[in-house]
């Protein structure tokens, strides 16, 4: 099938293969591992050694690759992850690839009922825009928070409440055990007839009368509504959801199904061995509300880095491997799943919309061990308070980890906690194991990197039972998927395990999820149980970052595994005072005598507490043997286009100003060397040596054959020719001027100029900055206009995404021989063929910026923007001649890599120049099974001269457990790295394939862990909705973001160059900034209160709601600020108050608000300093500056602002209601 | 004509700044002078001689000691000895005013990088051998350039691996000659121990033939 065919060279299918992992491991002809080339002393200096000779020695390195030089000039990751691809079976997919299509093609689904009362529910907000469909869900969606806010201010008071956990003060509704007994509940609710769903006939049962109350009472008002989504959430069988867009009177009116026919239905099912007894399962309880406090309940005041630290995440608990957790675990495999379960479980009514805290014991799942333990909860959240009989047949074994109220400190106490079996169960102490999560999750809005369910994971098998983190999440009912705020993430801590002798690093903390994070938060343990999961398994690395602290180390010796050359890191252990073993290949190693010394505290004896072993984010001083040669200059040169189009832009002014302003703050020290060149048809040399009275221009006219006219003194010393530098960057703008003579020239010779440049660097390296305007045109290199203007809105044929000539590729691989990097900035307004030009960049891990149609006087805000981006572009650290190397645990393989570099061998990459806004990504396949492995790490370290010429590694490491069964993969997904990853591939799959293939593959790339997710719960669950794990709860949103992106969206116009500008751009950011700008924020400005603020360098900063990418979110009586990252819009309806309008904006009404108006004043009063010190605050949260552009509702302008609304629907996209939809039916 | 410059500490070898080299003009690979270098300084203890030139190939480095510091050139034999050690002294006279008391507290290496700076400028002034500078330099006999020793860097290099040679080979040869006595004591006992099978053997057949034939 000619489908199948397509799917399959997509790079990130190369995980989901079925093929046996020996046959990929076969493929890999060049192990990683081994140790050849630095097996031996002498070859310390390898590293930097194949930095200088890598082009002819990356030949014999990478069969892979070697393939690829013969072949030309591809992209190098792509082809090595190509490379498996070819031998192996087609892969399995599931699902008509043809209704893909189809609902795309679908007219505008009818809309669900009762719009009026969903309108009337609005609150007299009308929708700005939209059509029924977007109204509607806006409906859904203020009516549950709505509900939200009711239901938990009433369910703050249960008077069960208080004879459990201790309420957080923060959110009490959270730790209530509803939700315990919600899952249960709702499991009878399975067998109810549809009526007794209904809410007005909610009827209580005993202890659980609040919670009840609370749903019934604390519906939204509009009865149709409520009654809808009862229905959906007491988890109806598919039968209206199921089969494509719900029909009004279908949802209101139908029956579920018993689940019988459902799973007769579903062929998937029916070879299920273990059927649950339906009264064990669950519904999903309205996620919105126990995953989103209301505002006013919980202001975390933990959100910014810089206020109070969060209660920290619980630690992973590594349970001796053969001591009594685990064997507990084993045993606990062996029994059958208890039947008679139900016993202990008390039997409310379900109740839907409750307000739900505390986790859900759910039902264990197909295969899965089982533990009593839930039931000892369901005991004590019931209220009985008696340890509970073993289960008849079965032994019981008390749920061994103790844990301590959840308010108390959690990471103490679980390091505290040991993980023997010998703890009584105590049903005194409650808020046990599977409580914790969920008091953690709840303190946080979303789940920080490492839920805490992990922590039982890896304790114990017999935990598998789905806690609150791991309660799946029903999409189709959630009506708000996104945070009120951003989480923030914490790194992972490791718990100290005694077994493996006394001498363990104290705090075995990961690196910054920032800086290295990996799409799995547990590594499955081998690559059947990847393929199972259908995740694509990569590190998203973002190794320069800056950093706020950063312990250096000055060492004689750096200590690394002899073996495989692991830094030393806080993952390794200690055999004894001097032999430690790598964590990575196993070794072990002796440590040299001065690492006995602690360099800080002065003791002896105690290598494990050395800095090196206890942060996971080190940077060592290089001794001598990682030099090949002194360390260079900071050496930068400077290429400006000044072509006719590029004078008339202006933007040379602008270049020149910055670059004058920031002389001194150029990274660098008495070495450093700038130089000029400017360019049309012919080539301009600036001749700056010391003594001269004026700088020199030279032209040289010959462009085919360029060469420079004087040997030196182009490049020059900063500081000694600091008059002249500063003198020419004064004259540059007027001497290249319109009213000059023979400045009519209409060519550019970029060619010829990076030739030259070429030239003037090698001796020493360094950073090329090309300022390009219009398309290279004259000379080597030139180009011609590709794009038909009148098929943007089409299909891109793939040849207009690849470069046009490999003049430019080759240049780069030149240029990154001789550590030189090409930095672009393009200002065209018309086609310049990005595609062809970025491989300049790309190959010499260079920077790209594009500042589209760029004028100073038509298009201000991005000159504000070019110049605020040169400010940091100019002043941020740089790291030369660097090189990075990846390395993993023995048995994972690194095969795809992401970004802008040269990959030397199969595990280095060769950064001419490293910055700290690139990101790097790898995708990893497992080669080996991880058998009795514990955990999995993953080492990048940076090798790089900074610009004071100083040698420096920067090393980062992550552990993460081995899991051995697909649902504790699919519990614990890092959804950013994921998203960021799958783009990633998706660009490479566009530039290999097409961008409608990569579109279907990222569609796939949802649906295909969501249906391996299906197949992990329990069978009659899973009708009737689009579940998802917790961790995975934003992903469908996210993709749906990046399939509207314009790297990938269709339909919509998009010029080829925006287009791809924006798969560079996702290519080679890191994954923050990547998200950013796949999904801005959206934020409410003109109430901005103190509520929740946090405070921030003195200053309190509120903190207004992250709205739905919806137009249903914008209101005409509100001003609204959209965060793409890069540029920021704030759009002022109609209606917003005047005092907005006056105090912020400066103007007395509506319609003088000016237009353009690009920045916005600082007035002395309350409010217009409380936006200022919000806006203020976002654009702290990144390095990079983006401006601010106020459009008026009233504006043609405003479509900047709608267009980044993603939610909604669009002509040619669907919108996430759909989206969703679409996913269910490729689901069922 | 200085193709290298490179500045160490003589104690351990550390280098302390170097000049970056020009390779695409020059047109020739200096990695492998450059390595040579560094084991040079290595090699140089305070014993040393102060002033020495030594041959490579086909080019000569040059170095000087002072007060703990090694400054050493590559050069071409054409250029002139007198020039170089001149250049030399000028080097190390700027670069002890400018580093001189920190040299012995710094670990890194290249720490005084910043110094390439003033080697490029003074390199550039003794490039160019016409300058009037230059012709009364070379003219003049500033010391006593001609007793400067001459020795290969070959020599230079292998000092002290002789020693160890013999050394490995005195261990072989014990190690070996204990293999050779284990030897033999085996193989005397594998004969002895024939001697034995064969002599019990005898016996066997002796016994068995008095037993069955004779009897």
């Amino acid at each position: 099938m000619a489908y199948h065919n397509q799917h399959q060279p997509y790079t990130s299918q190369t995980n989901y293969n079925h093929a046996p992992t020996g046959n990929l491991a076969g493929q890999q002809v060049n192990d990683p591992f081994q140790p050849p080339q630095r097996g031996t002393p002498p070859s310390n200096q390898n590293e930097f050694r194949e930095s200088r000779h890598g082009d002819d020695r990356q030949q014999v390195l990478n069969p892979q690759l070697n393939g690829e030089h013969a072949q030309g000039h591809v992209f190098p990751g792509q082809k090595a992850a190509q490379h498996p691809h070819q031998n192996l079976p087609p892969r399995e997919h599931f699902g008509n690839p043809h209704d893909n299509f189809k609902i795309m093609s679908q007219p505008p689904m009818p809309g669900p009922p009762s719009v009026s009362a969903v309108q009337r529910s609005m609150g007299g907000g009308m929708p700005l825009h939209g059509s029924n469909q977007t109204r509607i869900d806006s409906g859904d969606h203020s009516s549950s928070v709505r509900g939200v806010l009711q239901a938990s201010s009433l369910a703050g008071q249960p008077p069960l409440q208080k004879s459990f956990t201790p309420p957080p003060s923060s959110s009490p509704a959270r730790h209530s055990p509803a939700s315990n007994m919600q899952g249960q509940n709702a499991l009878s609710s399975r067998s109810t007839p549809p009526s007794m769903i209904q809410p007005s006939a909610t009827r209580t049962q005993g202890a659980f009368k609040p919670v009840s109350f609370v749903g019934g009472a604390g519906m939204p008002p509009p009865p149709l509504l409520g009654q809808q989504q009862t229905l959906r959430g007491s988890s109806t069988p598919s039968t209206g959801l199921g089969y494509g867009p719900p029909l009004p009177g279908q949802v209101a009116s139908a029956s579920p199904t018993p689940v019988q026919n459902s799973a007769i239905t579903n062929p998937l099912f029916q070879g299920e061995q273990f059927k649950p007894p339906s009264s064990q399962f669950c519904t999903q309880p309205d996620p919105a509300m126990q995953q989103y406090p209301p505002p006013n309940s919980l202001q975390s005041p933990h959100q910014h880095p810089t206020s109070v630290q969060p209660p920290p995440f619980p630690e992973q608990v590594y349970p001796p491997s053969s001591g009594p957790a685990s064997a507990m675990g084993q045993q606990m495999t062996a029994v059958p799943p208890p039947l008679s379960r139900p016993t202990y479980v008390p039997q409310p009514r379900p109740q839907l919309s409750q307000p739900s805290g505390a986790g859900l014991p759910l039902p264990p799942m197909p295969g899965q061990p089982y533990t009593p333990s839930s039931s000892v909860q369901g005991i004590t959240h019931s209220g009985v308070g008696v340890a509970p009989p073993p289960l008849p047949g079965q032994p019981y074994q008390p749920q061994a980890v103790v844990r301590p109220p959840p308010m108390s400190n959690v990471a103490s106490s679980m390091n505290a906690t040991p993980p023997s079996s010998s703890a009584v169960p105590q049903s005194a102490a409650y808020a046990p194991v599977l409580n914790q999560p969920s008091s953690v999750a709840n303190r946080q809005p979303t789940p920080g990197p490492y839920p805490g369910a992990m922590s039982n994971i890896t304790n114990s098998m017999a935990n598998m039972d789905m806690s609150e983190a791991n309660r799946p999440i029903n999409l189709m009912q959630e009506t708000r998927a996104l945070p009120f705020r951003k989480p923030v993430e914490q790194p992972l801590r490791f718990e100290t395990n005694t077994n493996q002798g006394t001498l363990i690093p104290p705090d075995r903390k990961n690196c910054n999820p920032d800086v290295l994070r990996c799409t799995l938060k547990t590594m499955p343990h081998s690559q059947s149980l990847l393929n199972k999961v259908k995740l694509p398994l990569g590190l998203v690395i973002h190794p320069f970052k800056d950093l706020s602290s950063l312990p250096v180390i000055s060492a004689g010796t750096i200590v690394r595994c002899k073996r495989c050359r692991t830094y030393i890191n806080p993952f390794v252990s200690f055999l004894d005072e001097r032999r430690w073993r790598c964590n990575m290949c196993f070794a072990v190693n002796e440590a040299p005598e001065e690492f006995l010394h602690h360099p800080v505290n002065k003791t002896y004896g105690q290598p494990h507490t050395r800095p090196e072993c206890t942060n996971s984010t080190i940077e060592f001083i290089a001794p001598q043997e990682y030099m090949l040669r002194p360390p260079q200059p900071a050496v930068y040169l400077f290429l400006m286009d000044v072509s006719h189009s590029a004078i008339e832009s202006g933007y040379l002014q602008i270049v020149c100003d910055s670059l004058l302003d920031h002389l001194d703050s150029l990274p660098g020290d008495a070495r450093t060397q700038i130089g000029f060149l400017t360019y049309n048809g012919t080539v301009h040399f600036y001749r700056l040596s010391e003594g001269l009275p004026q700088p020199q221009m030279i032209i040289v006219s010959d462009i085919d054959d360029v060469f420079l006219p004087t040997p030196e003194n182009l490049l020059v010393n900063l500081r000694e020719s600091r008059d002249l530098v500063e003198d020419l960057l004064q004259q540059l703008p007027l001497i290249h001027n319109l009213n000059y003579e023979g400045e009519g020239d209409t060519y550019s010779s970029l060619g010829a100029a990076l030739e030259v440049a070429k030239k003037l660097m090698t001796a020493t390296g360094g950073r090329v900055t090309v300022f390009q305007q219009s398309i290279p045109n004259a000379g080597p290199g030139s180009v011609k206009p590709r794009e038909d203007p009148n098929k943007r809105a089409g299909e891109t044929p793939t040849a207009l995404l690849n470069p046009a000539t490999d003049f430019y590729k080759k240049m780069a691989l030149d240029c990154s021989a001789h550590q030189i990097a090409v930095d672009f900035f393009f200002f065209n307004s018309l086609y310049i063929d990005i595609a062809t030009l970025s491989c300049s960049s790309r190959f010499s891990a260079g920077d790209l910026h594009y500042y589209p149609s760029l004028h100073v006087k038509h298009n201000p805000m991005e000159a504000e923007r070019l110049s605020h981006d040169l400010q940091r572009y100019l002043t941020r650290k740089i790291g030369f001649e660097s090189v990075m190397r990846i390395r993993c645990t023995k048995g994972i393989g690194v095969h795809t890599f992401h970004g802008n570099f040269f990959v030397r061998s199969t595990d280095l990459l060769s950064l001419a120049n490293v910055n700290p806004d690139s990101g790097y990504a790898v995708n990893l396949t497992i080669e080996d099974p991880l058998q009795d492995m514990s955990s999995a790490c993953f080492q990048a370290a940076l090798l790089y001269t900074t610009s004071k010429g100083e040698r420096r590694i920067r090393v980062h490491t992550m552990c993460l457990p081995v899991v051995k069964s697909p649902a504790e993969v699919l519990n614990s997904v890092d959804c950013i790295a994921v998203v960021a990853l799958l783009s990633k591939m998706g660009v490479d799959r566009s530039v290999t394939a097409s961008v409608a293939d990569a579109r279907d593959a990222l569609l796939n790339a949802v649906i295909d862990p969501l249906k391996a997710y299906k197949d992990t719960l329990p069978q009659g669950m899973t009708t009737g909705g689009v579940y998802v794990p917790r961790c995975l709860r934003l992903m469908p949103l996210y993709m749906q973001c990046v399939l509207k992106h314009p790297a990938f969206r269709m339909g919509v116009s998009t010029k080829l160059d925006d287009r791809v500008f924006s798969m560079v751009n996702l290519k080679m950011q890191p994954a923050s900034y990547l998200l950013q700008g796949v999904h801005p924020d959206l934020y409410r400005v003109d109430d901005l209160h103190d509520e929740g603020a946090i405070t921030v360098f003195e200053k309190e900063v509120p903190q207004p709601n992250i709205l739905p990418l919806s137009a249903e979110s914008i209101l005409q009586t509100g001003a609204f600020l959209l965060d793409c990252g890069w540029r920021m819009y704030l759009l002022v309806g109609r209606q917003t108050s005047r005092s907005f309008i006056n105090n912020v904006l400066g103007a007395p009404q509506f319609s003088n608000i000016e237009e353009p108006m690009y920045s916005i004043p600082e007035l002395k009063n309350p409010q217009s300093e409380m936006f200022h010190t919000f806006v203020d605050w976002l654009q702290g949260s990144r390095p990079h500056y983006a401006p601010i552009r106020v459009i008026r509702d009233d504006m043609r302008e405003k479509i900047l602002f709608f267009s980044h609304l993603f939610q909604d629907r669009t002509e040619s996209a669907m919108s996430y209601q759909e989206f969703i939809m679409h996913v269910q039916k490729q689901l069922n | 004509m200085v193709l290298m410059t490179m500045i160490a500490r003589v104690g351990d070898g550390l280098p302390l700044a170097a000049s970056m080299q020009e390779d695409e003009q020059t047109g020739r690979s200096l990695t492998d002078y450059q390595n040579q270098a560094k084991l040079l300084f290595r090699k140089l203890n305070n014993q040393s001689p102060d002033r020495c030139t030594i041959e490579s190939g086909k080019m000569l480095f040059h170095y000087f000691i002072d007060k703990g510091i090694c400054y050493l050139i590559l050069s071409e034999p054409s250029f002139s000895k007198k020039l170089a050690f001149a250049y030399l002294e000028e080097l190390s006279s700027e670069f002890f005013v400018q580093y001189g008391n920190r040299v012995s507290s710094v670990t890194r290496p290249y720490a005084f990088i910043e110094f390439d700076t003033y080697i490029q400028k003074t390199k550039k002034s003794y490039m160019d051998s016409r300058t009037k500078r230059n012709l009364t330099l070379v003219s003049s006999e500033l010391q006593d350039v001609q007793r400067i020793m001459v020795s290969n860097i070959d020599d230079v290099l292998q000092r002290g691996v002789a020693l160890s040679d013999l050394d490995d080979k005195a261990s072989n040869l014990a190690s070996i000659s204990k293999k050779y006595k284990q030897d033999a004591h085996y193989l005397n006992l594998r004969s002895s121990y024939a001697k034995i099978a064969a002599v019990v053997i005898l016996l066997v057949i002796f016994i068995i033939y008095i037993r069955y034939w004779w009897l």
